[in-house]
């Protein structure tokens, strides 16, 4: 939605004097101090970007083994200096790629980065709510993200070094005293207790800020999508991250304290923590995808120039998709005999939610109609999002299906369908979001040239990569395979080329960030220094200088009355 | 920021601090400790002693660090509570945050919950699925709680803890009347009575009722399903206990608190935040009342 | 990558295609193939309604993703900023969004016109007249065939055993499980460790192996041949290296495998009573990696 600050606050948007005296970057204590919104949202940012350099090397390694039958990588040989000793690390290295991704990766990119940046800009506020929690929040990051890496290097069991039970920790695997009865996988608990932590603070935050803290005049209903996006996604974490850590805890006495929660022998029930892990994991997914729609909306409005079509339509829709996200957890169980009528049950809740997905969908492209489009880069991202996820989405309106779930459950099909939502939906909204608002963060341009050829490389890159894998997958594929008969061949090579693709995006992505920061430097021209998108851009960001002052709004904007809606 | 020139608003700009970042390293020192009490992390050269199981050191120096963390940061609120920096919206804040932090607690009770009631409602299914050859297991899976489980009788000490929860709420709205009231005599006493109910419940939950139990925690029990309802039982209680225990430092902190002067009829949120918290741990006990102590004992009498 | 590997890949699954035409007369091999893109060949009755059901379904979504591409594409070309410089301000129209959500609504109806049949079809077990039990082992499966009292482990078999028989790496078992051909068989499905899962994608059966549970799915399979499944439950290191292969054959040969291997050919009474308890657990030695408690 479009919100313009009323004329008396645009004179006090690029306001000097005290707030300006920004402390010099090279002082540690303002990094690990901090209680600015923007240097945290900033740790936030190159904290994902390395974590998504590293799990998209541990990808790499795992289409590398995948590129042919037989073992390419995981045979005891060495790469790079480390050896990789058999299919258990092909496991550990799984497992390790999917947690970094979706808990280091997307969620630190959109939540902790976007999110601080520019809830406060967006609803006119000075801050955060609570400043130094926002800090603790970051912080426990590398904590977890250490406790994670330090879990893949101490002993895991019998077959190696490291947790390989997936990113799914089902027990009774992860609480097998033979196969991961060592240290590792007690790590790695505690890390997702960390990475736990830090996301309910955050979250807390995150709503106390956006209930308390907007600025005159911005009533919920003239609030941008993103904030929408953000205020939704925190709810989600907040109601369903305790019951993570509950059934992590659980997962920890079961290892060490002779409880049998899961254990089947003592009376327990394995199901019961697929039960536990999917009612946070299913409302995870959304955490993942909504900020993404929030970034989507604000880019496609921008560059159409054009104000977001059914703006309530498009918030209401992210809060149904969000309480139905709560009651549909086991489409990831349809297989382990739960009885019909809760399959059914299932089935039919977890369809429900193509619906609000589908108004969304229709509702970005009724937002380009009519509009007057520029094919920037951010704007190509989120064109390759709306089509992407789309993709995405339907497979997985195939997979809610139980009866076609049969085949379906734990092939590459799934595979397939998870990374059209999270690789080339959520991250392609992380794109969208980094090229959108990089020029707002750092004052600074970038290559209009290689923000396209990372755009283009990508696009084609993960599409070979994932493309092939819903093939792969009808033909009955598993995943979480280290090798696979003959009969998969053909399209794992292809997919293995397309990582090939994809690294060189990165790369180019990469070689952009060089080339805007150290090698040409070219700072944002006074004309277009608060906006450098032209008129479509009407949320309070773009009201301030680029990059902001330290501390913005020292006097609160005043919102005024939209015409539209 | 040392001087705030020329702000026109009332939120409170936080000045840069070392305790989110002192704490996150000392719960990495914390969780790495744990897993070396745990488990032990087997190394060769210098760190070999510090990291072998049992080790305490690294757990250890984790905790200091973590209650460091607590009275740095909660100290450094109180101050700017003092200054002045709490304004009504930044007062607002702080409730929403209690509250919303209160909700996730919540949540997290939901987990032991489920994994009682799943335990308990599903045990006939589970006594028809149970295969493996243990006819014990499926004996004991029949019934809820298992034969062999003595179960507490509730309205003896349970009942008692109950009404020592619900009279210590009664106490602590005492104080808070007589708190707002400027009655700063009454607010101590209710506060030294809700304290002192607080350690009493803790006393009679784990220094009289824990040791009666007539079931185990864990794997110490010879046949197997009876551990399991220990499990749960010791998990949900065992953690309501914890809470209790928390609420009542935090009590005590505001009762410290009080006796310092720093309560004002018009701005005491630290002894709000604390009788929120108290309430909430008291109904997750009427609900552990209801279901972990009533119901089960309900059911094998009916 | 070493693309000479490939080649002999390749090799492979024309070998397994061969198998197919020519090992045995009136014999199908029905396993993945190389280069294909939809499910694999339907074996079952359930399996032939979820072919055709994913064939429903794939017209429904590839004409809906086609159809958000095709509108992408065309405000690309008709409202970029050369074809249409001042942009327009609307912001609602509620005839389009009551399209765009009604029509969602009923094409979803329409798909669980389809999907709850089957989803029946799948769950409610017909009577049986043989009934198998898999037990998933960290690493292999063991079968037991209770009214016949046959119990075997099946084992995968080893690169150089493969291919001297000219059997499909990674798919081949030492010993298969035989069924007769249009005969409803009942499924068991349990594990002795940690979860694994059985599945035949021919059969359009995948049944999750939960420790301390029997699960239950079955299926009827009309024409003789060898059909390949895995083991599709993360069940730690060597997870892809628990294969299934079912051999379907002539009653007859059934009768004269199960005396093969010391079984008593039981009177085909349908097995009514209750699988749990009764089915006494495959007695074999635990491998060495089974975690135990
Ligand atoms: C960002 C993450 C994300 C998102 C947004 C989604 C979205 C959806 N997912 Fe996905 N999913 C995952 C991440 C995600 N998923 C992950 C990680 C797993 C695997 C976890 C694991 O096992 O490791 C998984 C697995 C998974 C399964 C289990 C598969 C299995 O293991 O067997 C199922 C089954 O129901 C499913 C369904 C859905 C559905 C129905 C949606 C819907 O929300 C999609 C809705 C969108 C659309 C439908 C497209 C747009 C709509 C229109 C254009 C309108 C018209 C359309 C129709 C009428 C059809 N998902
Ligand atoms: C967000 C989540 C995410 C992302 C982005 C990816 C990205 C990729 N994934 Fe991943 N994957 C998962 C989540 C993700 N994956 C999960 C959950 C699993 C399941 C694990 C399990 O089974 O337990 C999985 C499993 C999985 C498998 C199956 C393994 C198996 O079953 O045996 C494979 C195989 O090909 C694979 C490949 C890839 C590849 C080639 C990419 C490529 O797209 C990688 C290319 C790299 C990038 C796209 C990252 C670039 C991003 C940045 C550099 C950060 C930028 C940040 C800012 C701008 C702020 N993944
Ligand atoms: Cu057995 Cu996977
Ligand atoms: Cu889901």
């Amino acid at each position: 939605m479009a919100t313009s600050p009323s004329a008396h606050a645009g004179e006090h948007a690029d306001e000097h004097g005290h707030a300006d005296h920004r402390p010099s970057p090279y002082d540690p204590r303002r990094w690990l101090f901090s209680t600015n919104h923007k240097d945290i949202g900033t740790m936030y940012l190159i904290f994902a970007i390395i974590a998504g350099l590293v799990g998209g090397a541990m990808s790499g390694l795992l289409r590398w083994e995948l590129a042919e039958p037989g073992l390419q990588v995981f045979n005891g040989q060495s790469v790079l200096g480390i050896v990789f000793g058999n299919e258990h690390n092909y496991n550990v290295i799984m497992s390790a790629h999917g947690l970094i991704m979706i808990f280091f990766m997307v969620m630190p990119a959109l939540i902790g980065g976007f999110g601080n940046w520019f809830v406060p800009l967006m609803i006119g506020a000075p801050d955060m709510a609570f400043p130094r929690m926002n800090n603790i929040s970051f912080w426990l990051l590398p904590v977890a993200l250490s406790l994670a890496v330090l879990s893949m290097i101490v002993p895991g069991g019998s077959m190696g070094t490291g947790f390989g039970g997936g990113w799914t920790l089902y027990a009774p695997l992860s609480t097998s005293p033979q196969l991961h009865g060592g240290p590792s996988m007690d790590l790695l608990i505690l890390s997702i207790h960390v990475a736990g932590i830090s996301s309910i603070l955050g979250s807390i935050n995150f709503i106390v800020t956006i209930f308390n803290m907007r600025a005159p005049g911005m009533t919920l209903h003239r609030m941008p999508l993103f904030v929408w996006s953000i205020l939704v996604t925190v709810w989600l974490l907040l109601l369903s991250l305790p019951v993570l850590a509950g059934a992590i805890t659980m997962l920890l006495t079961d290892r060490n304290f002779g409880t049998n929660f899961f254990n089947a022998a003592g009376g327990g029930d394995p199901a019961m923590f697929q039960h536990l892990f999917w009612f946070f994991g299913h409302p995870e997914v959304y955490v993942l995808i909504l900020p993404g729609f929030g970034i989507i909306s604000q880019i496609v409005s921008t560059f159409s120039r054009k104000p977001v079509f059914g703006y309530l339509g498009m918030a209401y829709a992210m809060v149904s998709i969000g309480v139905i996200g709560f009651i549909v957890w086991a489409h990831h169980m349809y297989t382990t005999g739960m009885g019909l009528e809760l399959e059914a049950y299932f089935v039919a809740a977890t369809m429900i939610i193509a619906v609000p997905t589908g108004i969304k969908i229709f509702s970005w492209i009724a937002t380009m109609w009519g509009g007057s489009i520029d094919l920037k880069v951010p704007m190509l991202w989120a064109i390759g999002f709306i089509f992407l996820f789309t993709l995405g989405g339907v497979t997985g309106v195939v997979l809610a299906n139980s009866g076609i779930d049969t085949v379906l459950h734990d092939t590459y099909y799934v595979v397939a369908h998870f990374h059209y939502t999270m690789s080339l939906g959520a991250t392609f909204a992380v794109f969208a979001g980094f090229y959108y608002w990089l020029p707002k963060m750092s004052g600074l341009k970038y290559s209009g040239f290689l923000g396209g050829l990372h755009f283009w490389l990508m696009f084609v890159g993960v599409n070979a990569v994932f493309f092939p894998q819903h093939f792969l997958g009808l033909q009955g594929m598993p995943r979480r395979y280290a090798d696979y008969p003959a009969g998969f061949a053909h399209w794992n090579l292809i997919s293995s080329y397309g990582y090939v693709i994809t690294a060189v995006g990165v790369l180019v992505f990469l070689a952009m960030l060089l080339d805007m920061f150290v090698l040409r430097r070219r700072k944002l021209n006074a004309a277009e220094n608060a906006s450098p998108w032209g008129e479509g851009a009407t949320t309070l960001e773009w009201t301030l200088s680029s990059p902001p002052p330290f501390h913005q709004f020292s006097e609160l904007p005043v919102i005024a009355e939209e015409k539209h809606h | 920021m040392a001087s705030h020139g020329d702000v026109k608003h009332d939120y409170h700009l936080v000045d840069p601090s070392p305790w989110p970042f002192v704490g996150s390293l000392s719960l990495f020192l914390l969780a790495v400790g744990a897993v070396v009490l745990m488990k032990g992390i087997e190394v060769q050269g210098p760190l070999k002693g510090l990291l072998a199981h049992g080790s305490p050191a690294i757990f250890g120096v984790g905790a200091i660090g973590i209650l460091a963390t607590m009275a740095g940061w909660w100290g450094d609120v109180i101050k700017e509570g003092q200054k002045g920096h709490h304004t009504p919206v930044v007062d607002i804040h702080l409730r929403y945050g209690m509250i919303l932090f209160i909700a996730s607690e919540v949540m997290f009770f939901v987990a032991w919950f489920w994994a009682y009631f799943e335990l308990a409602i599903f045990h006939g299914v589970r006594a028809d699925w149970i295969i493996q050859g243990d006819a014990d297991v499926m004996k004991a899976w029949a019934h809820w709680p298992p034969p062999n489980v003595e179960t507490f009788d509730p309205f003896h000490l349970p009942l008692m803890n109950t009404l020592i929860l619900l009279l210590s709420g009664t106490t602590v709205t005492w104080a808070h009347h007589a708190l707002q009231k400027g009655d700063r005599n009454g607010a101590m006493w209710g506060l030294i009575l809700t304290v002192a109910l607080g350690s009493l419940f803790t006393f009679i939950q784990f220094g009289m009722e824990y040791p009666e139990a007539g079931f185990m925690y864990g794997n110490q029990g010879d046949v197997t399903t009876a551990n399991l309802y220990g499990s749960t039982f010791f998990m949900a209680t065992g953690f309501h206990g914890a809470h209790v225990i928390i609420g009542t430092i935090f009590l005590t902190v505001c009762l410290i608190r009080l006796l310092a002067g720093q309560f004002t009829p018009q701005k005491h949120f630290g002894f709000e935040a604390a009788a929120w918290y108290w309430h909430f741990v008291d109904v997750v006990w009427l609900f552990l009342f209801a279901f972990v102590y009533v119901t089960p004992k309900l059911a094998m009498e009916g | 990558m070493k693309i000479g590997r490939i080649g002999s890949a390749v090799a492979q699954a024309l070998i397994l295609t061969a198998i197919g035409c020519g090992f045995a007369v009136a014999q199908t091999v029905t396993g993945p193939v190389d280069g294909q893109i939809g499910l694999q060949p339907a074996a079952t009755e359930v399996a032939e309604d979820i072919v055709k059901f994913h064939t429903l379904l794939l017209w429904i979504i590839t004409p809906i993703t086609l159809f958000v591409l095709a509108l992408l594409l065309y405000v690309v070309l008709r409202y970029n900023r050369a074809a249409n410089p001042t942009p327009r301000k609307f912001t609602h129209n509620v005839a389009v969004e009551v399209v765009w959500t009604v029509v969602p609504v009923l094409i979803l109806v329409f798909i669980s016109l389809f999907s709850f049949p089957l989803l029946f079809k799948q769950e409610q077990i017909p009577p049986a007249q043989l009934t198998i039990k898999a037990t998933g082992n960290a690493w292999r499966w063991d079968y037991s065939y209770p009214d016949q009292g046959v119990d075997f482990a099946s084992l995968p078999l080893s690169e150089k055993d493969a291919t001297s028989q000219n059997r499909p790496f990674r798919m081949a078992v030492d010993e298969p499980m035989y069924v007769p051909a249009g005969v409803n068989v009942r499924m068991l499905v349990t594990s002795n460790d940690v979860i694994h899962a059985f599945s035949v994608p021919s059969f359009g059966i995948k049944e999750d192996a939960m420790p301390g549970k029997v699960n239950e799915t079955w299926f009827n399979v009309p024409k003789e041949g060898t059909y390949y499944g895995f083991c599709q439950e993360l069940c730690g290191t060597y997870h892809g290296f628990m294969p299934i292969e079912v051999r379907v054959v002539s009653q007859a040969e059934f009768d004269r495998w199960i005396t093969s291997k010391g079984g008593e050919l039981a009177a085909a009474t349908p097995a009514a009573a209750p699988a749990a308890p009764e089915t006494a657990p495959a007695e074999t030695p635990a491998p060495a990696g089974a975690p135990g408690r």
